[in-house]
C-alpha cells in the first residue's frame, strides 16, 4: 500500500511513550508519520487538510478531547479520515465518533495488524476522497466558466430535454437555445447531453435533483 | 387408816389451805397469834400417802410447844409447794423423799426429822412399792412385764411409780418403751385396783402396805417379784426407802428449827398417832434419782432426738424451717451467683469475640475500602497499564515488521529495545503501587510531618490517574509540626477525599477541575482541608455521608467515607464535611472535607532544650 502523494499520517496522543511507539510502528510500514502531544498542538501546526493522509486520534485527552477535535475539523470542512483510539471500552463515545464520520474505532489493547489495516483503510479512503474532491473541483471549474443562462440551459439539456422544450421552459426561442447549447459544449468540452449530465453530477451530486 | 377414806374425794390439783391456825383453837388470844409466823407446807398427796388429818397432831404439838408463834399448816401440791417455798412463804416443809431430794438441790432444803410411822417400819426403810397382777395372770416377775399394760397413779408418784421404775431399770427394762401401755389412773391409788378389776391393765403399782388394807387381797391379786425385806411388815416388789422428811429452808432461823425439832421429837405413836425420828439417810433416794436421771439428776438424761423433738417440736420445726429457708436461700443465691457468673463470663467472652470480630471486620472493611477505591480507579488503572503494555507490543511488532520489510536498522533496534525496557519498568511501577496500597496490614504509628504525608498522597493520587486534576497544596503550619499516625491509613483517607473530589468535579469545565488542600492548625489539632469546586453536596447528603453503604455514586460501595471517619476517630481525630467558604473564582461551589488530627506533642525535655538554648 502506498500512501498517495506521500502525505503524512498524524498521530495525536497525550501519552508520549505510546505516541512514540505508534510512530515507530507506522513508520515500519514505510509511512510518513507526524506526532502531536495534543489536539491543540495539531491545530497549532495546522497542516492543510489535503496534506493529511489520516489522523490516529486518542479519544480521551486532558484538554481538547479527540471528539472535540473531530467537531472542530468538521466545522472547518476538513474531511480527514480519523482512526480513534481509546483505552476504555466506551461504546457511547464510539457511536458518537462513527456518527460523525470516523473511519474506525480501536480499543486498546489492539493488535498491531488491526491498527495497520485501519490506518491503511483510512489512508485509502483519504486518497479516494481527495481524488473525488479533485474531480469534483475540476468539473466545477469547467461549469463555472458558463454564464448563468448557459448554466440553466445546460441543466435542462443534461436532464435530456429537447431544445424546443428548453426554449419553452426558459421562454426563449429554440434557436437561441441551440446557440447556448453550442457554447456549453465548447466551454466544458463534452460531446453529448449524457456527458454533460455526468460532469454536472461529478461537480454536485444533487445538481439534477 | 380412816384418814385415807376421808380424803378420797379430794382432787389432786386442788390447793387446800387448812384453816388450822391458832385462831381456830379456842382459848388462844388473837394478839399472840400475830407475833411470829410459823408456816409449814405439806405435800398434799391428796389422801394417799398422808392425809390432812394425820398432820393435825403435828400442828397441835407445835402450838403447845411454841406458843409465841402464829402456826399455819398449808397443804400444797407438788408445784405449789415448790413455788411457796421459793417465794419464802414457808418455814418448814413436809414432803415425800423424792420431792425432798429435788427441793434439796433446788432450794437448799435441809431435813431435820424423818417421819416414823411405826408399825414395825423403821424410818430408814419405810417406803416400797408392790406390783400386783390378778390372781389368774400368767405374769410372775417384773421381768415378765414388757409388752403388758401397767396401771400407775402418776408418773411423778414416788411410791406410786418411781420406785418400780427404778427396779425395772435395774432389770434393763425401759418402761416407757418396753411396756405396751403406762396407764395413769390418778388418785386415789385404789383406782389402780379398779383398773385391774376392770381389765384396763395387766398389772398395777401400789405403795407398799396399801395392799394390805384390802382384807381379801391375797385371794384376788398376786405380787410380782416379792422381796423378803427383814422386819418389813408388808409385801414389796422394790427396795425400801426412807420415809417422809421434815425439812427447813434456807431462811428458816436455826433456833426455830432446833425448837421445832425438839418439840416434834417428843411426839409418841401411842399418843399422837405418829412420831418423828432423827433424819434418815436419803442417799438411796439420790441414787435412785440418779439412776433414773430425774429430779435433780434430770440433767444427766441424754435426751434422745425423739424426746427433744417431742418436747421442742414447734421450735425444732421453726428452726428446721429456718434452716430449710436458709439452705434454700443459700442454694438460690449460689445458683444465682453461678448463673450470673456464667452469664457474665459468657457476656465477656461474647464481648471479646465481638471485639475480635469487629477488629477483623474493621480491618476487612478497610481492606475492602482500599479494594473499593482500587475498583473505582480500576478503569483508570487499566488505562494506565494499557499504555506501557500497548507501547511495548507496538515496539516489538514493529521490529518484526521492519525485519520483514528489510527496514531494520541498528538505530531502530536500539530505540525499540530501550523503549520496551522503559515501558516495562513503568508498568512494574504501577503494579507495585497498587499492590502496596491494596496489601492487608496491621496498624503501626509513626511520627511524620503532615506536609510530607499530603505530598505523598497527592503524588500517589496523580500517579494513579491519566489526567489527574491540579492539586494545590497550601501549608500554614508552624515549623516542626508533627503528627503521630498510621501513615498508610491517613494516606488512604486523603486518597479517598481526593478521589471523591475528582469524581465530583470530573464533569465540570476544565478550570473547575481543581483540588485545593490547605494545612493549618486549630489549637492542638492539625486540620487538613480538601476543597473541590465540583457538583457539591446536598445538605441531606452531607448528613448521611459518613454512614456505611450510603453513596451518591452509581458504582460506589458507600464504604469509603465511613471507613475514613473511623480511621480518623481511631487516631483521636475527626472527619467532617462542611459547607465550603466562597472562593474568589467559583463562589461557594463544591465540597469541603476537613480531617482534623491531634498534634504530636514532643517529649517536654526535647522541646525545652530546643526552645531555650544555653546562654554563653
Amino acid at each position: 500500500m502506498t500512501p498517495a502523494e506521500d502525505f503524512p499520517i498524524h498521530v495525536i496522543d497525550d501519552d508520549a511513550a505510546f505516541r512514540r511507539s505508534l510512530v515507530f510502528l507506522l513508520e515500519s510500514m514505510g509511512w510518513r508519520v507526524c506526532a502531536h502531544a495534543s489536539a491543540e498542538d495539531f491545530l497549532a501546526a495546522a497542516p492543510e487538510p489535503a496534506t493529511a493522509a489520516c489522523l490516529v486520534l486518542d479519544i480521551r485527552m486532558p484538554m481538547m478531547s479527540g471528539l472535540e477535535l473531530q467537531q472542530v475539523l468538521r466545522q472547518r470542512g476538513w474531511q480527514v479520515p480519523i482512526v480513534f483510539i481509546t483505552g476504555h471500552g466506551d461504546v457511547e463515545l464510539a457511536v458518537q465518533a462513527m456518527k460523525h464520520g470516523a473511519c474506525d474505532f480501536l480499543e486498546k489493547p489492539f493488535k498491531d495488524q488491526v491498527l495497520i489495516d485501519a490506518v491503511g483503510r483510512a489512508v485509502k479512503l483519504g486518497c479516494e476522497a481527495r481524488a473525488r474532491n479533485a474531480r469534483c473541483e475540476a468539473a466545477q471549474a469547467l461549469l463555472d466558466r458558463l454564464s448563468p443562462r448557459e448554466q440553466e440551459v445546460a441543466r435542462l439539456v443534461a436532464l435530456g430535454q429537447p431544445n424546443k422544450l428548453v426554449g419553452r421552459a426558459l421562454d426563449i426561442s429554440e434557436k437561441t437555445v441551440h446557440v447556448h447549447r453550442q457554447h456549453v459544449m465548447e466551454k466544458t468540452g463534452v460531446g453529448s447531453a449524457a456527458e454533460l449530465a455526468r460532469l454536472m453530477l461529478r461537480a454536485d451530486p444533487a445538481a439534477l435533483d | 387408816m380412816p384418814a385415807l377414806v376421808a380424803s378420797r374425794r379430794l382432787v389432786r390439783a386442788l390447793c387446800l389451805v387448812l384453816a388450822l391456825t391458832s385462831l381456830a383453837c379456842a382459848g388462844q388470844p388473837p394478839a399472840l397469834a400475830a407475833d411470829k409466823p410459823l408456816r409449814i407446807g405439806v405435800l398434799a398427796f391428796l389422801g394417799t400417802e398422808a392425809a390432812v388429818v394425820e398432820w393435825t397432831p403435828v400442828l397441835r404439838r407445835l402450838q403447845a410447844a411454841l406458843p409465841g408463834y402464829a402456826h399455819t399448816l398449808v397443804q400444797l401440791d407438788h408445784d405449789g409447794l415448790q413455788a411457796a417455798a421459793r417465794g419464802g412463804e414457808l418455814d418448814f416443809i413436809i414432803t415425800n423423799p423424792g420431792h425432798y431430794v429435788e427441793l434439796e438441790a433446788a432450794l437448799g432444803a435441809s431435813r431435820i426429822l424423818t417421819l416414823d410411822v411405826g408399825g414395825g417400819r423403821v424410818p430408814e426403810r419405810a417406803l416400797g412399792s408392790v406390783v400386783i397382777v390378778p390372781r389368774a395372770s400368767p405374769l410372775r416377775a417384773l421381768e415378765d412385764l414388757p409388752g403388758h399394760r401397767l396401771a400407775i397413779v402418776d408418773r411423778d408418784g414416788f411410791g406410786g411409780y418411781q420406785l418400780v421404775w427404778g427396779e425395772l431399770d435395774r432389770l434393763g427394762i425401759a418402761p416407757e418403751s418396753a411396756l405396751a401401755a403406762l396407764r395413769e389412773v390418778g388418785f386415789p391409788m385404789d383406782g389402780v385396783v379398779d383398773a385391774l378389776d376392770g381389765g384396763q391393765a395387766d398389772a398395777g403399782v401400789l405403795r407398799s402396805c396399801l395392799l394390805e388394807t384390802h382384807p381379801d387381797w391375797a385371794a384376788r391379786f398376786r405380787v410380782l417379784s416379792p422381796r423378803a425385806e427383814p422386819g418389813f411388815p408388808c409385801a414389796t416388789s422394790t427396795r425400801l426407802y426412807p420415809d417422809w422428811p421434815l425439812a427447813t429452808l434456807r431462811h428458816t432461823p436455826p433456833e426455830l428449827a432446833r425448837a421445832v425439832a425438839i418439840a416434834l421429837l417428843g411426839m409418841r405413836h401411842e399418843q399422837d398417832g405418829l412420831a418423828w425420828a432423827v433424819p434418815a439417810d436419803y442417799q438411796a433416794v439420790h441414787e435412785l434419782f440418779r439412776r433414773l436421771e430425774i429430779g435433780p439428776y434430770a440433767y444427766l438424761r441424754a435426751p434422745t432426738l425423739m424426746v427433744l423433738a417431742e418436747r421442742y417440736w414447734p421450735w425444732v420445726a421453726g428452726f428446721a424451717l429456718l434452716i430449710v429457708g436458709w439452705i434454700a436461700y443459700t442454694v438460690r443465691v449460689e445458683h444465682l451467683v453461678q448463673t450470673r457468673t456464667a452469664a457474665l463470663r459468657a457476656a465477656l467472652a461474647e464481648r471479646e469475640a465481638m471485639e475480635a470480630r469487629m477488629r477483623g471486620a474493621q480491618e476487612q472493611a478497610e481492606h475492602m475500602s482500599r479494594l473499593s477505591v482500587l475498583g473505582e480507579l480500576s478503569g483508570t488503572l487499566a488505562h494506565e497499564l494499557n499504555q506501557p503494555l500497548a507501547a511495548i507490543a507496538n515496539y516489538a511488532n514493529s521490529l518484526v515488521r521492519r525485519a520483514d520489510n528489510q527496514r531494520l536498522t541498528e538505530a531502530a533496534v536500539r530505540e525499540a529495545a530501550g523503549e520496551i525496557a522503559g515501558q516495562a519498568e513503568r508498568a512494574a511501577g504501577i503494579l507495585g503501587r497498587i499492590r502496596a496500597f491494596a496489601r492487608k496490614r496491621t496498624a503501626s504509628r509513626e511520627t511524620v510531618a503532615p506536609r510530607e504525608l499530603v505530598d505523598e498522597a497527592a503524588t500517589l493520587f496523580r500517579g494513579m490517574l491519566a489526567h489527574a486534576p491540579a492539586v494545590g497544596i497550601d501549608e500554614a503550619l508552624p515549623p516542626g509540626t508533627l503528627i503521630e499516625v498510621d501513615r498508610l491509613q491517613i494516606q488512604q483517607v486523603l486518597l479517598n477525599l481526593l478521589k471523591n473530589a475528582w469524581d465530583a468535579s470530573r464533569a465540570q469545565p476544565l478550570e473547575r477541575q481543581r483540588i485545593d488542600i490547605r494545612l493549618d492548625t486549630d489549637a492542638d489539632r492539625l486540620r487538613i482541608a480538601v476543597r473541590d469546586y465540583g457538583s457539591g453536596l446536598e445538605p441531606a447528603a452531607r448528613e448521611r455521608l459518613f454512614e456505611s453503604f450510603f453513596t451518591t455514586k452509581a458504582d460506589g460501595l458507600g464504604l469509603g467515607l465511613s471507613i475514613c471517619r473511623s480511621i480518623a476517630e481511631a487516631h483521636g481525630g475527626r472527619l467532617s464535611a462542611e459547607p465550603p467558604a466562597a472562593s474568589a473564582d467559583f463562589g461557594n461551589a463544591g465540597a469541603l472535607f476537613i480531617l482534623s488530627l491531634p498534634l504530636h506533642q514532643p517529649p517536654p525535655g526535647h522541646t525545652t532544650a530546643h526552645l531555650a538554648p544555653e546562654q554563653p
